[in-house]
């Protein structure tokens, strides 16, 4: 064997350099074992606690949200379970978005660009969660749950929705809850409010959001990287339910106001109307209708665009309550402040005869009567009854136009009435202050007179012109109008009793208040108000039309009719006892008579269950009525 | 000149009592090491399975495809083993030129994440060359340093082998690997060293690689590998990007603790916030369930598995021999280094798998190839008592 052959030479095998090589294993292990030590051993506490909540995120419980009943206890509102399809867009690549529309839409019938404007409208951030739908049905949800990988970042969730069980009947008192949008986001997210939260978002499931929302809990869940929930690891608190409303609606009430309001509208080929029922004595609003108005079901159950718009572009605007939301001028509905403003001043007394006139002369202008010939001296109750412009004209000259304000704000004209419900407008009462502040001049005389008919520059909403009837019917005391009766805490507690709220005593005389109440009386007696006063009850009231606009080609404006009423509890109106005041409102009402006197008229028979009836069609033909 | 060189073949026969000699010269230790690294491998690869909630043995778990390439591997070890590994120099050219074709082919036809070519199917199966391409370079380069030796003073020798390595490490760059081109830069520097290469011309060769790595980041690198290198400085830079893996593998590692949460209890991995759990980070989740303790003993392997690498280096008479082993020594430590030190955040993120550990065929058969070259230089050298 040549084994010399075989003998490595020297110079192949050099010790040092595998010394050299073992130290650099050496120190390269020693490091990885340091670093390794400092992360799991030194570090590992704080990090363990980091993959704890990699792992865990806490999300919130839904409350159940409180219900809400009409006064006799009657369910308006029920919490139904429904599944809601949601995006949390941060896991929704761009690539498949499309793809991802597309199907969503195919499923849930939807049209793409409503799923788009939901993402882009999102209200958080990209890890938050984007309400697509509602309300979609069990089938199509569980296509969707099974479909997660095809659809990448949507979820199907639970959650309890608002159903309104008389659809549009109570629709502008109720609302509606929907998507929180980012603006209510940014109020609400310190409240706990997340990204595709529900919320009351008109009528009383906005004034009451608080109340009925209840307090949400909070519970620890498990998650993957890709927030899938996994489990529930641990209750952290648990959810308090909402409290309950009472409204003082009465859900009989509130149909009668609406069948004589419809009757009236569609007899009249009217589309805008409005009817509030009152106890004078509570401020209690019975009944409140608004025509046209909209359906809270759609909403709460997600409205599509085209619905959405199709109310948007209505000009008669059905999303507005046109008892609070809007004004008008008042018409001759506020010659209650201009009469009552002059004989607590003494400017006028019971007995005073002013002589009323064709018109009469300011300057070179004529203020006309509205009953062209004039009606000769009258006093205040006649006054009253005929509804003299001429008379009121002179008596308001006599107050003056700061008495006038005065009067109308002691009213309550010119500030929100306080009612629970949201975007109440609060009139105008124009003064000098209130003139020079909007058009930088003083108030003329001829304003001066037009605002004491209800013209000019007044506007004021049917709550307030009912609200300041009341107080006449009351004997005086201003009370704030109030819907929501009681608040009933979860276990069936009053959390909120019922009491009237004063918001002030009237400064005058009782006598000066039976003074005005038996001169409305006198508007129906006279016959004023055609035969109403025919009806087998003890009503007053005060007509009003109010012209608003621009003049048609003969010269005429078009015009708001107006009747408010309340009925004599004890048939006697030197007495304070009322316990039931209408109005009736009718927009752009060119009819041969008042259109408002004959739903008030139809609703006071309904209510007292009357035999007789003694409607007026022929008053609701297209016509141009205009008598105070 | 030629670095060809034709051995003459040995025309001693087998007999049983050689073969006896020979089985006593293959290194058991060297061999019951990597099989322990494997079964830890595949121990991990168990966990992700019954953690991912699929059926274990599934054909298309992670835990059936680690033991079949373990099988495979070990298959691969054992005709190494037999194969008189003397016949690599002979083929010591045509290995190198079919390297570079695989690697050629792999740009070509090798299919990757994110428009990257990486991986070459073969029956269903994704192989990836470069993997291979690592030990097929330590063949041919240890072939080409013995074969230069008492020339070794001499910088042709250092840049001859530079030479060699280029064409590989340009094919490499270019699908774009990063990484498992370092690793050749890393083999080569190894091997170099552990030759007897002039130390004076090294130290100019690493100076030089200042300069150069300049170069390359400024006028080579992608943005994507830039981000990458970089954001192991500061993870939570860019927590949703390239930081991600790192901020999660280093929560990983660290909740782990002394002694882990224990074999498939890994939340970081069973929740998926870990990425590539079983090939790239599957120390992070192996540190994760198995602790500091588990991590440890890993290192002790790996530090008694190239110990047993040096003392074949040693033992081998022949130069090709050493060199190969210092080769292979130098592939371990650094893969070790580089795989670890990303996982626990003091490298940066490159595609390097851990040795054995690591579950991906390519790599797995590649080292049962490498192991069984040594164990056949172990088995050859015993025949002549030195």
């Amino acid at each position: 064997m040549n084994t010399v052959a075989q003998e490595p030479p020297a110079s192949d095998r050099r010790p040092l350099r595998f010394v050299a090589f073992g130290i650099a294993v050496i120190i390269g292990i020693s490091g990885l074992s340091a670093r390794l030590f400092y992360l799991q051993v030194s570090q590992g506490v704080q990090y363990a606690q980091i993959a704890t909540q990699n792992r865990t995120v806490q999300q919130a419980i839904p409350s159940t949200r409180g219900l809400i009943f009409d006064r006799n206890g009657r369910a308006l509102v029920r919490n139904e379970p429904s599944f809601a399809v949601k995006i949390r867009p941060v896991d929704l690549p761009l690539s498949q978005r499309d793809a991802v529309v597309a199907r969503l839409a195919d499923l849930l019938r939807m049209d793409p660009a409503d799923i788009n404007a939901s993402i882009d409208e999102n209200p958080g951030s990209r890890f938050d969660l984007v309400r697509i739908a509602q309300d979609v049905p069990r089938d199509v949800a569980d296509i969707i749950a099974e479909e997660t990988l095809a659809l990448p970042g949507v979820e199907v969730d639970v959650e309890t929705q608002r159903q309104y069980l008389d659809g549009t009947l109570m629709s502008q008192i109720l609302g509606y809850t929907g998507a929180i949008d980012a603006a209510g986001l940014a109020k609400l997210k310190d409240q706990g409010y997340l990204s595709d939260d529900l919320l009351g978002k008109a009528g009383v499931e906005s004034t009451y959001e608080a109340q009925l929302r209840g307090t949400y809990g909070l519970e620890t869940v498990e998650r993957d990287a890709s927030g899938r929930k996994l489990q529930v690891l641990e209750t952290n608190k648990q959810p308090v339910a909402g409290d309950s409303l009472q409204l003082t609606i009465d859900t009989h009430e509130q149909q009668l106001a609406l069948k004589a309001l419809t009757w009236a509208m569609k007899t009249a080929r009217l589309k805008s109307g409005v009817m509030v029922v009152m106890n004078p004595q509570t401020g209690e609003v019975l009944a409140m209708v608004s025509v046209p108005t909209y359906d809270s079901n759609k909403f709460a159950t997600g409205i599509s665009q085209k619905d959405f718009q199709t109310y948007a572009k209505d000009p008669n605007q059905p999303m507005l309550n046109h008892a609070i939301n809007e004004q008008y001028p008042p018409g001759s509905t506020y010659k209650l402040v201009t009469g009552l403003g002059a004989l607590s001043d003494g400017r006028i007394t019971p007995t005073t005869v002013i002589g009323s006139h064709p018109y009469i002369l300011i300057g070179a202008t004529r203020f006309w009567d509205w009953n062209h010939a004039g009606f000769g001296p009258l006093n205040i109750r006649s006054g009253f009854a005929h509804s003299s412009d001429t008379f009121f004209y002179q008596v308001a000259q006599r107050l003056g136009i700061t008495r006038l304000a005065y009067w109308a704000h002691q009213l309550g004209f010119g500030a929100p009435t306080g009612i629970d419900l949201p975007g109440e407008a609060a009139g105008i009462v124009p003064s000098d202050n209130w003139k020079q502040n909007t058009f930088g001049q003083p108030m003329f005389e001829g304003e001066t007179v037009q605002a004491g008919i209800g013209q000019g520059y007044d506007v004021a909403t049917p709550l307030q012109v009912l609200n300041a009837y009341c107080t006449l019917a009351n004997g005086g005391r201003l009370l704030k109008p109030q819907i929501v009766r009681q608040v009933i805490g979860p276990d069936g507690n009053v959390v909120r009793p019922f009491k009237p709220i004063l918001i002030r005593k009237l400064p005058t005389s009782t006598s000066n208040l039976v003074v005005m109440r038996e001169a409305a009386r006198q508007v129906v007696t006279s016959h004023h108000t055609y035969n109403l006063v025919e009806l087998p009850i003890p009503v007053a009231g005060k007509t009003g039309t109010a012209q608003f606009g621009v003049k048609d080609a003969q010269g005429r404006l078009p015009f708001h009719e107006w009747f408010v009423a309340f009925v004599s509890k004890s048939g006697k109106f030197a007495k304070p006892d009322s316990q039931l005041a209408v109005i009736g409102f009718a927009e752009n009402a060119n009819t041969v008579g008042n259109v408002a006197t004959e739903m008030v008229k139809y609703y006071l028979q309904l209510h007292f269950k009357l035999k007789v009836d003694k409607r007026l069609p022929y008053l609701l033909r297209k016509g141009n009525f205009y008598g105070n | 000149m030629g670095v060809l060189r034709i051995e003459p073949a040995r025309a001693q026969p087998w007999s049983p009592r050689s073969l006896a000699v020979i089985w006593r010269s293959f290194d058991l230790q060297l061999t019951i090491y990597a099989l322990l690294l494997t079964s830890i491998g595949l121990a991990m690869a168990y966990s992700n399975s019954v953690e991912s909630g699929g059926s274990l043995f599934a054909r298309d778990s992670t835990f059936v495809r680690g033991l079949m390439w373990a099988g495979l591997s070990m298959l691969v070890l054992a005709i190494a083993t037999a194969f008189d590994y003397a016949w690599l120099k002979t083929l010591a050219w045509p290995i190198y030129f079919t390297n570079l074709g695989l690697l050629a082919a792999t740009l070509v036809v090798g299919s990757g994440v994110g428009g990257t070519a990486r991986w070459i199917p073969i029956l269903g199966l994704q192989f990836q060359f470069s993997e291979l391409a690592k030990i097929l370079m330590i063949v041919v380069l240890a072939n080409f340093l013995a074969s230069r030796q008492g020339k070794l003073d001499s910088i042709w020798s250092i840049l001859g082998a530079c030479m060699l390595v280029a064409p590989a490490l340009v094919l490499v760059m270019l699908q774009p690997d990063l990484g498992t081109s370092l690793v050749f830069v890393a083999i080569l520097g190894g091997m170099l060293f552990m030759s007897g290469a002039s130390l004076r011309w090294l130290g100019l060769l690493a100076a030089a690689a200042v300069p150069a790595s300049y170069v390359a980041w400024t006028y080579l690198l992608r943005d994507y590998q830039k981000a990458r290198l970089l954001s192991f400085l500061d993870p939570s830079q860019d927590i949703q990007g390239a930081g991600y893996q790192l901020y999660q593998s280093q929560i990983a590692v660290g909740s782990g603790g002394l002694f882990g949460k224990g074999l498939t209890n890994g939340t970081q991995d069973s929740l998926n916030f870990l990425p590539v759990q079983t090939t790239d980070f599957v120390f992070a989740k192996l540190s994760e369930e198995l602790g500091f303790l588990g991590a440890v003993v890993v290192f002790a392997l790996f530090v008694a598995l190239i110990w047993r690498i040096l003392v074949c280096a040693w033992r081998s008479r022949d130069p090709f021999g050493l060199l190969m082993a210092s080769g292979i020594a130098s592939l371990v430590l650094f893969q070790v280094v580089v795989n670890v030190g990303m996982v626990i955040g003091v490298m940066p993120i490159t595609g390097i798998p851990l040795p054995f550990v690591t579950h991906g065929g390519a790599s797995l058969i590649s080292l049962g190839l490498g192991l069984g070259i040594l164990q056949s230089i172990n088995m050859h050298q015993a025949r002549a008592e030195w």
